[in-house]
């Protein structure tokens, strides 16, 4: 988005004269709605965003939480949208390259990526090219970068047929005594590493602030093309350089580029920094305002202690990282650019660094109505056994196995519980003791789209309850929040919305915010906006990797329960969606109160082994969360709906596939039955023993003794495993 | 006692998993060594791990093979020093003609990740010496180039002079030409293989319904390195 008159005047106000054709493009890259956040800074402000674990919140180029005494975890979320729309395979994979980039910044090691895509019909050919490119981007990248995608979110839905939403996570690790931590010193040699500059994703940030063109064609040349040998070395490299405490800070750059990192840099550390853009390696032949706003991939900027130049370089020669020595850091807090020893800019860092706050109008739209449709006028039901075959066979909520086969998710040797085996994924710290840390992305764009407060806030609960459901205490949270155009009222209305359901909710179960994204004007050439989408990333703290608990039943004869009591709510669920092509109606409640008191039942549940197998019931309700336990244990189930324990519940569908909040299955062998019912009973709990694990092949619902649907366990199993392989392939 | 270097190229991303699987399991002295730095003098046994040595550019391995650390492992393995190669180590020992056959796109044109079943045949040689004829194993595999090609008469002197890890039927993951996932060099010193041991040496790691099917390649190394082979 270019500069507007106002922004110009007041940067001839900062200046005290005309700014030169550099300083505009600093300008213009910096204060981009992308790098500066003008539009959600005093938004952003009501995320809580500390506990006690909290070492560093929002603010760097990632946060850190300190999840074992002296050893962090850093880790951050971001999207690629609008690359990902024009050029799929490397608009994905440089958001991979992005996000690992700033957890570097931090001296962590990378452990694992999540990612979060929102796409089209498989079905449709766009939609289906762009799916493809998606995912080959995700898993080339971090295939060859060697960091592992173990968990992640993916929700297919027409409205995402010409743009998707890539939201990527990163999670590192790193000894609290190694962490960059401190910031640049007066004097540092500014090191700019890694790959040489072209004209590739010039302006690539102003282009993600405004809408997409007509023709995408147009938008090409602001696309980034990765290259993940060279972000490989820079991994290595950087791993070296830090382990032997070299640098003092180290920086991405992404968005903005050269000049949006060094003026970052100078502005939070009240220094002021001297670059030559001549020094510069570069790709192309290009001019000083290109050189300073490029934003070509897999570069970091290094802060170098003089006394240490000698041993940096050897270990970027040792590596084979290209590498520059631009300039120095300086103490006036002003940033002066030359090109061939000409100034061809100089401007003070923090107001670069920190445009004014934009205060935008935000009104509900008309069609925030939808949600107040009242479940009173649900269509008759249909044939439940059809129902329940035709849910698995939804690619909301069949496996997404042809996605995460496609990612290394073992590389590190740390993957203990992978994906398609439980609710999170879990990986051991490998540091001589038993520790792990759980991950998990979530989001629900047709929560957030119908509600956007409650949509986002049950965001934040699905994330808190996968991670407890593997048997973690979750830690905190990173989100991005992918909206509209937030000059129109209307669209910023749900950023708004999303933001405060965020914010809420992670102030009542205790989690932090500790980082996060915005991503706005995703909206289509016609002024429509993509799907409102909050994507929460959360990472638990697993003090023994040997009690983390999968969804898979463990043994026939078990005892199935559900924990937590069932609501008639099928507003905005996937069920409506599917059978009826409805979607509308109130979406399930958030219980931040049930959340945390069932939480701690859960966990005290796993701690004491009194339970084999946990599945947090989401979207699809209790029918989908049952035959999942099933599926992934070749296992079939018996079980008696009319045990549920629910409140107002009219139909059975609305036992069956009610999206309502807060609960989990369970299996318990039968010597712990006991056990149990004393324990749940003790914490006051709403829960049903509801049937048995059987070695039957097929999978039985009954309502006292009336059998609802009976299906054979291979079909189940084919249709849930194999379903989102059939519409993508076309097999 | 054994020394087991374990060679990194530029893109290599599996070395330091490889190099705790030998430190825990094989419980021998190992180091990660930089391909620029790698010298074969004072090596025991040498692997070279997984990952996509120069970004896989031109062909899976084709650059790596090239090196002059590639052509030192080459000698190596004519002296008969143990040598290993998981996956991306595998397609360098091929193009640099250290073991037969190619490694190719897979059939199904994606990277596959997941676990598989192997049998091997006639195991022979230091990294096979305590598996026994016809023993199943189970590891994960995670490549996009692992579909082995050999033609008719180079298979049929495979059978006849090598130990070879075959998919079980209805496990090959990639449309491996006779079900080949791993093949030794008729002395069985060198042991190519697409599948990782090093992901399958321990149980944590081990899914449901597999076993940690790795382990006893570097529990072989081990006791071969301790008695001679």
């Amino acid at each position: 988005m270019p500069l507007t008159s106002e922004e110009i005047n007041e940067i001839k106000e900062i200046l005290g004269r005309e700014p030169t054709n550099e300083e505009l493009a600093m300008f213009e890259a910096q204060w981009s709605e992308h790098c500066s956040y003008k539009s959600s800074k005093a938004l952003l402000k009501l995320l809580p965003t500390k506990s006690r674990y909290v070492v560093l919140g929002p603010g760097r180029d990632a946060p850190a939480v300190e999840i074992f005494p002296g050893v962090l975890i850093v880790f951050k979320i971001e999207s690629h949208n609008h690359p990902s729309a024009v050029d799929p395979y490397n608009g994905a994979a440089t958001g991979v390259g992005g996000i690992v980039r700033d957890i570097l910044t931090l001296g962590a090691k990378p452990i694992a990526l999540l990612d979060l895509l929102y796409m089209g019909d498989p079905e449709d050919p766009h939609a289906n090219f762009l799916i493809k490119g998606i995912v080959k981007g995700i898993s080339d990248y971090g295939n060859r970068i060697g960091v592992p995608v173990v968990a992640g979110d993916a929700w297919f839905d027409k409205s995402f047929n010409k743009q998707p939403l890539v939201n990527v996570a990163c999670v590192g690790i790193v000894a609290k005594d190694k962490a960059v931590l401190r910031g640049p010193a007066v004097n540092d040699e500014i090191y700019l590493v890694g790959n040489a500059t072209g004209r590739d994703g010039l302006l690539g940030s102003s282009f993600a602030s405004k809408p997409l063109a007509e023709d995408v064609d147009e938008d090409v040349a602001a696309v980034q093309v990765g290259d993940a040998l060279t972000e490989k070395i820079l991994i290595d490299a950087l791993m070296e350089l830090i382990d032997e405490g070299l640098v003092n800070y180290v920086k991405d750059l992404g968005g903005g580029g050269l000049a949006t990192a060094v003026s970052e840099a100078a502005a939070e550390h009240d220094l002021g920094a001297v670059i030559h853009l001549d020094k510069v390696h570069l790709r192309h032949d290009l001019t000083p305002a290109e050189i300073l706003t490029s934003e070509s991939q897999e570069r970091m900027l290094l802060a170098v202690p003089q006394h240490n130049v000698e041993a940096v370089n050897k270990i970027l020669d040792k590596y084979d990282v290209p590498y520059s020595v631009i300039g120095h850091f300086t103490n006036d807090g002003r940033v002066k650019v030359y090109y061939k020893g000409v100034a061809v800019a100089e401007v003070p860092a923090k107001e670069l660094a920190k445009p004014k706050p934009v205060v935008r109008p935000s009104t509900p739209p008309q069609e925030a109505l939808k949600a107040l449709t009242t479940p009173s006028s649900l269509p008759p039901m249909k044939d439940l056994r059809e129902a329940t075959l035709q849910l698995l066979t939804s690619p909301n909520i069949s496996s997404k196995k042809w996605i995460y086969e496609q990612y290394d998710h073992e590389v590190g040797n740390r993957t203990v519980l992978k994906p398609g085996y439980g609710d999170a994924a879990v990986l051991r710290l490998l540091d001589g003791t038993a520790r792990g840390v759980a991950v998990k992305g979530d989001g629900n764009p047709r929560y957030t789209s119908l509600d956007p407060f409650n949509g986002a806030a049950n965001v934040v609960g699905e994330c808190y309850r996968n991670l407890t459901a593997v048997g973690s205490t979750p830690i905190a949270v990173v989100d991005e929040l992918n909206a509209g155009n937030p000059e129109k009222p209307n669209h910023y209305w749900y950023f708004e919305m999303m933001l405060r359901g965020i914010a809420w909710m992670s102030e009542e179960l205790n989690v932090p915010v500790v980082g996060g994204k915005v991503s706005f004007y995703n909206e289509d050439s016609r002024g429509v906006q993509v799907r409102p989408t909050a994507t929460v990333v959360g990472v638990g703290k697993v003090d023994d990797i040997s009690k983390v608990k999968g969804m898979d039943f463990k043994g026939h004869g078990s005892y199935v329960a559900i924990i937590g009591y069932t609501l008639p709510e099928l507003g905005g669920s996937e069920y409506l969606h599917r059978i009826y092509g409805l979607e509308l109606g109130q979406i399930p409640k958030p219980k931040p109160s049930l959340e945390v008191k069932h939480a701690e039942l859960i966990r005290k549940l796993i701690k004491d082994d009194i339970v084999s197998a946990v599945h947090d019931v989401g979207v699809g309700g209790l029918a989908v969360a049952l035959i999942e336990m099933s599926v992934t244990s070749g296992l079939g189930f018996n079980v008696d709906i009319s045990k549920i324990p629910s409140r107002a519940v009219g139909r059975v569908d609305e036992l069956l596939y009610s999206e309502t909040q807060a609960r989990y299955l369970v299996e318990v062998e039968p010597s712990k039955i006991d056990l149990f019912k004393d324990v749940v009973n003790d914490y006051e709990v709403a829960y049903g023993v509801i049937g048995r694990v059987e070695d039957s092949r097929e999978v039985l619902f009954k309502e006292g003794v009336k059998e609802l649907i009976k299906i054979d366990l291979d079909l189940i199993s084919d249709l849930y495993l194999n379903s989102l392989h059939r519409r993508l392939e076309g097999e | 006692m054994g020394k087991v270097a374990i060679v990194k190229f530029p893109g290599t991303n599996c070395d330091w998993d490889v190099l705790h699987a030998v430190k825990t399991v094989s419980k021998l002295q190992s180091e990660v060594v930089w391909y620029k730095e790698f010298q074969p003098n004072g090596w025991d046994a040498i692997i070279i791990p997984g990952g996509f040595s120069y970004g896989d550019w031109l062909r899976a391995g084709a650059i790596a093979a090239k090196t002059t650390a590639a052509e030192k492992i080459a000698e190596s393995v004519e002296k008969g020093t143990p040598v290993l190669g998981i996956c991306n180590g595998f397609q360098i020992l091929t193009e640099g003609g250290v073991l037969p056959g190619a490694l190719a796109p897979n059939a199904c044109g994606r990277f596959v990740c997941r676990w598989v079943k192997l049998r091997v045949h006639k195991p022979k040689g230091p990294w096979l010496a305590l598996v026994n004829d016809g023993a199943e194993l189970h590891m994960p595999v995670a490549h996009a180039e692992g579909r082995y090609v050999i033609s008719e008469e180079g298979f049929k002197e495979l059978v006849s002079t090598s130990s070879i890890i075959k998919y079980v039927s209805g496990w090959n993951p990639n449309g491996s030409a006779y079900d080949v996932a791993g093949v030794t060099n008729p002395e069985g010193t060198a042991l190519g293989l697409m599948p990782h041991p090093e992901r399958a040496a321990e149980d944590e790691l081990t899914p449901r319904g597999f076993r940690a099917g790795g382990r006893v390649i570097f529990e072989s190394i081990a006791h071969s390195l301790k008695k001679g082979w």
